[in-house]
């Protein structure tokens, strides 16, 4: 009887009851933020007036008219006009608020107070909204206070929810739900008594409430003018915590072993996230997914879990779900130093341990064939994720490297059939991700004849257009310079530069003809390169030197001009060598001969290619170096090169400095080579000499000739004089010096000129010459005071007395202390 | 009493057997006071004693007799003086005599037939009352009390569920089902709501009860709706496929068994209306008459812990088709067309009293729509050459559901069209058969709304991470 007069009271009470809501009610816009605050601070004033008032109920134990008061408070979430922000709010207040109610049934329930039919009490509110925050604050304490309700009333609560359909409105209400709910789900696999439920029931009830939050979830989408897409997708990004904590709650009941999660629990999930045909859900909860579960169970069901990516709408971004699998994957693994186990099971029911890498592989496939809609550089992120994978988890399988590569050597393919060009252009998304897949192995292993070793790479690379192909060459090269990477089998040699065939020669795509700072920059790197092909043995080192000439030759002057210098210099160092070799090697002087051969049509290419003062050089260098071997038959050859370059300065030098430059440079390896015999010298140093006083300016002449003494007169070496010494000719050439000299016009010039001359004069008498007597040096010195005399003081003018004044002093200090061994310099007066 | 100021004159008392033991219930007086009554029930004997106290001790008090009598009566207020009695059972107490000092006299009405339940309505109550006379010759001295009536029933405990498909052509088309016909005071309705199609934007949805008391016969109808509950069991706009429950606990709202045609004078019958909703306040509505009866109490308490819910729902398993919900429900529905929901057309008033078929009514006035006609020329050149064959006319097997759905509303008219236009043979065939082929075709109907609500494909989403999203 007192239950009914109880119940017709409620009735009263609940008679709230609002038939037909306020017309603003239904417009359902947005308002401006500052219609929201007021909103949001009206409701507020309401919750705190009538929380007030239920608590003091509670406090007189009117537990009626507190749940009236409760009931009002409620009524405020029946709203449509707050934004999801203001909403989360005002629940946030309400839900704080209801937990004095949950707390005083409780006590009263454990005080054995029990309120009769209080479950059904609350259920005549009649307004649903404010009814079910009730049924749920009421349920959890009958739940609380006797376990044997759990399970039917876990039931019964997530299936009432049903009742709010409103995308806001529902999600808040099953979000109190699940908070309610937390921590008292059951967490077993046996329960004593089936009423109290056993995991499996938790399960089912946190996958209900998924499902259904996800449907108001994504309903909110199809909500509204299409014109507010951006701020509805903006709103529901700030709920979509609340649907994922659906998730965060399973992955948080401790009983769930990886067979429940596999046939329960991911199951269900996956069914949902795949269903619901959204792609922002999809996105968001496959990525939550991953987050919220182990390890453990992830590597358990890698398998339904991909093949669900694959069904996924078109708009998801498979690539970055897939990625944050297999980056979260391949860290356990290397937590786990690679000891992961791994089986699935085959069709056969049987099950086999395969390796991580192997799964994804096989499923990436399956999904970048079957989503034909997805974007070509996402193709190729995944690509790249299975490459770090690889190298992760496999660092001992260059193997599946190489598959990647080979992978994506295909993607590329398609797309350059799709797109009708020959080449990955430059800059597109999907250049910068190839770019990325190039990198990668180059920057882990450091080691380019790692990645040699991978068939894949190097083509790869050719897919590439050339801005492409050189960026990446560089780094090649780059890297090997800075890892300090030794390449020392020819076969190596020519992989490296068949991978650096940019750098090596004129591409069929290329564009641009100048030579940039750039390109000169990027020949010197390969210069540098050269120098990273060394062996240990001195035949490889040669075989190496001749496999990279093969294929440095094509790449034209203004390549070569850069590449074959370090070329001809390592030929010319292995000669030196084979020198030291010499007591282990009987053939090594014909190998010197091989080498200078070599060399020589090395650098005959050079003068092929139109160059002339670097193959000068080159010779003159070489003719020094066969001079200090001394193989047999070297003076021939050095003799071949020295007149290769001097017939290099008589027909290709024109510029009359770069003739100076070039005569003196003759000269002087003239000078250092001892190496000749009358009949090879005396050609040699007539020329010179001609070719010396052939030259145009008069001050280059009178240089040039004063050079020239050195050829007829050169120091005693071990204590001999050198036998082709001529010391009149050497004469001769100082007088004609001097006499040219004095044909300049300009004072300052002479004056310079005069005491350069000086100085040879004074080298040469110390030289032993004694045909330069201490009258004719007394002669210059008389002649340089009286051009002194006459100029004006100039910075020039400074530095000619300088030097003059410096060449005086040494003469004074030999004076004063001759030297035994020297012609000396008696009666010559320099005061 | 006394006219005179003197002369003998008496109270009466009556007073009932096991009064302190009795049950006592709440019944409504004429004023809509309520008063605690002795409850008895049918076929009990009401027995006890009349207590006749002189006021003037000593001095005797003449009599032409005195006798108690039981009556049941119906008042029609519209018809005062007229009260019309069902039962009248008289017990001679004392032949005519003197009376000298207070007298106690013993009666009972042994195993009286009580077939109704008192009640009291907008225009009509009923009523049992004991009436105990001492005949004067002046005036009689006479008491009243009124006893309260409860009729008790007993239904099988497995009842028909209702259960029907209604919609409004491509626009709206829902099933639902409540799992009892009949429902005892204390019961609970429970039910589900399937949604087939949803084209329109609906707001929320009501289960509201309609007690309608009929009075009179003939001619002098008098209808008087009462919505006696609102409650509301959905908020928000569902989609396809959406299944919302129901359940409506009776115990808590001032009910009373459905009375049909009792004694050619009144009936009371109860409707669930189940409402929907739109955005633009256009509500669509379906009555559905449930009997309400009274259930011996004794049955249900020893079985009910009042600390432990009741009613709780099974989680529903995924919808069946209605093709297999035969065996145990009753289908109210006429076989070859799905129910027609109402829609009032006209803005809801804010009295209760103008929802429903009131408003209907109003409706039911209006000329045939030229629309309706034609609808019918176009797709079924059959049924026009014999109007009778007009499916509206051959619906009508079940009196209840003809009269909620005119058919002058264009709406109804049209929801109708689909079946017929797209199987003109099925109305000739037997109704089984016509039966199957609509179970068959519903996937077709259901299906379009698909490629409408379809969602149009999101963009690619733009991740915001880490706003202020609401956080656990």
């Amino acid at each position: 009887m007192s239950i009914v007069i109880f119940k017709n009271k409620l009735v009263n009470i609940f008679d709230i009851y609002h038939i037909y809501r306020s017309q603003a009610e239904m417009t359902n816009q947005a308002s401006p933020v500052e219609e929201q605050e007021k909103l949001l601070e009206e409701a507020l004033n309401v919750v705190k007036v009538q929380a007030f008032q239920m608590k003091r109920c509670l406090d007189k134990s009117k537990l009626m008219d507190a749940l009236k008061h409760a009931s009002t408070m409620l009524g405020e979430l029946r709203t449509s006009l707050l934004s999801p922000k203001s909403y989360y709010e005002l629940y946030m207040a309400i839900t704080d608020e209801l937990r004095h109610l949950e707390l005083y049934l409780l006590e009263e329930f454990q005080k054995g107070r029990k309120v009769a039919d209080l479950y059904e009490l609350v259920q005549y509110a009649g307004n649903i909204v404010p009814r079910l925050y009730l049924l749920i604050t009421v349920g959890l304490v009958y739940i609380k206070t006797n376990t044997n309700l759990r399970r039917d009333l876990l039931k019964d609560l997530v299936e009432m929810c049903r009742g709010v359909q409103h995308p806001l409105r529902g999600l808040f209400l099953r979000n109190y739900l699940l908070q309610c709910t937390r921590n008292i789900l059951p967490d077993t696999t046996e329960a004593p008594n089936e009423n109290e439920g056993t995991v499996r029931d938790a399960i089912d009830f946190v996958l209900m409430n998924f499902a259904e939050m996800n449907k108001l979830w994504v309903r909110m989408q199809h909500q509204g003018h299409s014109r507010d897409k951006e701020r509805r997708e903006r709103e529901r990004s700030e709920l979509r915590i609340l649907v994922g904590t659906n998730l965060v709650r399973l992955s948080q009941l401790e009983s769930v072993g990886v067979e429940d999660y596999r046939r329960l629990v991911l199951p269900g999930i996956l069914e949902q996230v795949v269903s619901c045909r959204d792609a922002i859900a999809q996105e968001y909860l496959m990525e939550c997914i991953i987050q919220v579960f182990p390890d453990e169970f992830h590597l358990a069901n890698l398998q339904p879990f991909l093949k669900s990516c694959a069904e996924l709408q078109p708009g998801v971004n498979i690539k970055n779900i897939i990625i944050a699998l297999i980056e979260r994957l391949a860290a356990y693994s290397q937590r786990n130093e690679g000891n992961v186990n791994l089986s699935v099971v085959l069709e056969d029911g049987k099950e086999q341990e395969v390796q991580l890498f192997e799964v994804f592989s096989d499923q990436v496939a399956a999904i970048t064939q079957s989503r034909t809609d997805m974007p070509s550089e996402d193709m190729l992120s995944l690509q790249l994720a299975l490459l770090k994978l690889a190298q992760r988890c496999h660092p001992d399988k260059l193997s599946y490297v190489d598959r990647v590569l080979a992978h994506t050597d295909r993607i590329c393919a398609d797309i350059q059939q799709t797109s009708g060009k020959d080449h990955i252009e430059h800059n597109t998304a999907v250049f910068k991700e190839l770019m990325k897949i190039l990198k990668l192995p180059a920057d882990h292993y450091k080691n380019i004849l790692t990645l040699i070793k991978l068939q894949n790479y190097a083509p790869l690379i050719k897919r590439l257009n050339q801005p492409g192909r050189l960026m990446i060459a560089v780094h090649l090269v780059n890297d090997v310079l800075e890892s300090d990477t030794t390449v020392s089998v020819p076969e190596d040699v020519d992989a490296v530069l068949s991978m650096v065939d940019v750098l090596v020669k004129d591409q069929s795509d290329q564009v641009e003809e100048s030579i940039t700072e750039d390109f000169v920059e990027e020949q010197g790197l390969m210069a540098r390169l050269i120098h990273h092909f060394k062996s240990e043995s001195a035949d490889q080192q040669y075989q190496i030197l001749s496999a990279a000439r093969k294929a440095l030759q094509s790449g034209g002057a203004k390549r070569i001009q850069h590449t074959f210098p370090p070329i001809v210099f390592h030929a010319y160092q292995l000669a030196f060598t084979y020198k030291e070799l010499k007591d282990q090697d009987e053939m090594w002087e014909k190998k010197c001969q091989k080498i200078f051969q070599f060399c020589h049509q090395t650098i005959s290419m050079l003068v092929k290619a139109e160059l002339a003062e670097l193959p000068l050089r080159l010779y003159l260098q070489g003719a020094l170096a066969i001079g200090e071997i001394g193989f047999a038959n070297h003076e021939t050859i050095a003799y071949e090169y020295l007149s290769q370059a001097f017939s290099l300065y008589e027909d290709e030098i024109s510029d009359s400095k770069a003739q100076l430059a070039a005569i003196t440079l003759i000269i002087a390896t003239f000078e250092q080579i001892n190496c000749f015999g009358a009949e090879n010298a005396e050609p040699m140093r007539t020329q010179c000499a001609l070719a010396a006083s052939k030259l145009l300016k008069k001050p280059d002449q009178s240089r040039a000739v004063a050079l020239c003494a050195h050829l007829f007169w050169k120091g005693a070496k071990d204590g001999k004089q050198w036998p082709l010494n001529e010391a009149s000719r050497a004469l001769d050439c100082l007088k004609k010096a001097a006499r040219v000299a004095q044909q300049c016009m300009d004072g300052g010039i002479q004056a310079q000129l005069l005491a350069e001359l000086l100085g040879r004069y004074v080298l040469l008498r110390e030289r032993g010459n004694d045909a330069l007597t201490t009258n004719l040096i007394q002669a210059i010195i008389q002649k340089i005071r009286e051009e002194l005399a006459n100029l004006d003081q100039s910075e020039e003018v400074e530095q000619v007395t300088k030097h003059f004044h410096n060449t005086l002093q040494h003469l004074q200090s030999r004076l004063d202390c001759p030297d035994p061994d020297s012609l000396g310099y008696e009666g010559l007066q320099l005061a | 009493m006394s006219f005179f100021g003197f002369g003998q004159t008496a109270d009466i008392e009556i007073v009932f057997d096991d009064a302190d033991k009795r049950k006592v219930a709440e019944v409504k007086t004429d004023d809509g006071k309520k008063e605690k009554l002795l409850l008895y029930y049918d076929g009990e004997t009401v027995s006890g004693r009349v207590n006749v106290t002189l006021r003037k001790p000593g001095s005797k008090l003449e009599h032409q007799g005195i006798k108690v009598e039981l009556i049941g009566q119906i008042e029609l207020y519209y018809d005062r003086g007229n009260h019309h009695e069902f039962i009248s059972l008289v017990k001679e107490l004392a032949r005519p005599g003197d009376l000298l000092q207070h007298t106690s006299y013993p009666f009972e009405f042994a195993n009286v037939e009580k077939p109704y339940e008192v009640y009291t309505g907008a225009n009509v109550r009923l009523r049992y009352f004991l009436r105990a006379t001492i005949v004067r010759r002046l005036t009689d001295i006479v008491k009243e009390v009124d006893i309260a009536v409860h009729t008790l029933c007993s239904y099988p405990d497995v009842l028909n569920s209702i259960k029907m498909e209604v919609g409004i052509e491509d626009c709206l088309h829902i099933e639902f089902e409540y799992n009892k016909s009949k429902y005892h005071l204390k019961d609970v309705i429970v039910g589900k709501i399937y949604f087939l199609l949803v084209r329109i934007k609906i707001k929320h949805m009501e289960i509201s009860i309609i007690k309608r008391e009929t009075t009179g016969s003939g001619p002098h109808v008098f209808t008087e709706n009462e919505t006696v509950a609102k409650y509301e069991i959905m908020d928000g706009a569902p989609v396809r496929g959406e299944s919302i429950p129901i359940r409506v606990f009776l115990a808590g709202y001032d009910l009373t068994p459905t009375m049909r045609d009792i004694n050619n004078k009144f009936s009371v019958r109860y409707y669930l209306n189940l409402v929907l909703m739109d955005t633009e306040d256009r509500r669509y509505f379906k009555q559905q008459e449930v009997t309400l009866w009274r259930k011996s109490d004794k049955s249900r308490l020893p079985l009910h812990n009042p600390h432990h819910p009741q009613n709780l729902t099974n989680p529903t398993p995924q919808r069946q088709l209605s093709a297999s919900s035969e065996d145990n429900s009753v289908r109210t529905v006429s076989p070859n067309a799905p129910e027609i929901l109402q829609r009032s057309v006209s803005p809801p008033m804010p009295s209760d009293k103008q929802n429903g078929p009131a408003q209907m009514e109003k409706e039911e006035s209006d000329p045939l729509p030229n629309k309706m006609s034609k609808t019918h020329i176009d797709s079924e050149p059959d049924i026009l050459e014999s109007p009778e064959n007009d499916s509206s006319t051959k619906e009508p097997e079940n009196g209840t559901e003809s009269s909620l759905n005119p058919e002058n509303i264009v709406k109804i008219v049209e929801a109708e069209k689909p079946l017929i236009s797209e199987k003109p043979q099925v109305v000739k065939k037997p109704k089984q058969q016509a039966e199957k082929v609509m179970v068959a075709e519903k996937p077709l109907l259901a299906e379009k709304p698909l490629l409408a609500e379809k969602p149009q494909l999101a963009e690619k989403p733009t991740l915001a991470d880490n706003e202020t999203s609401p956080s656990q």
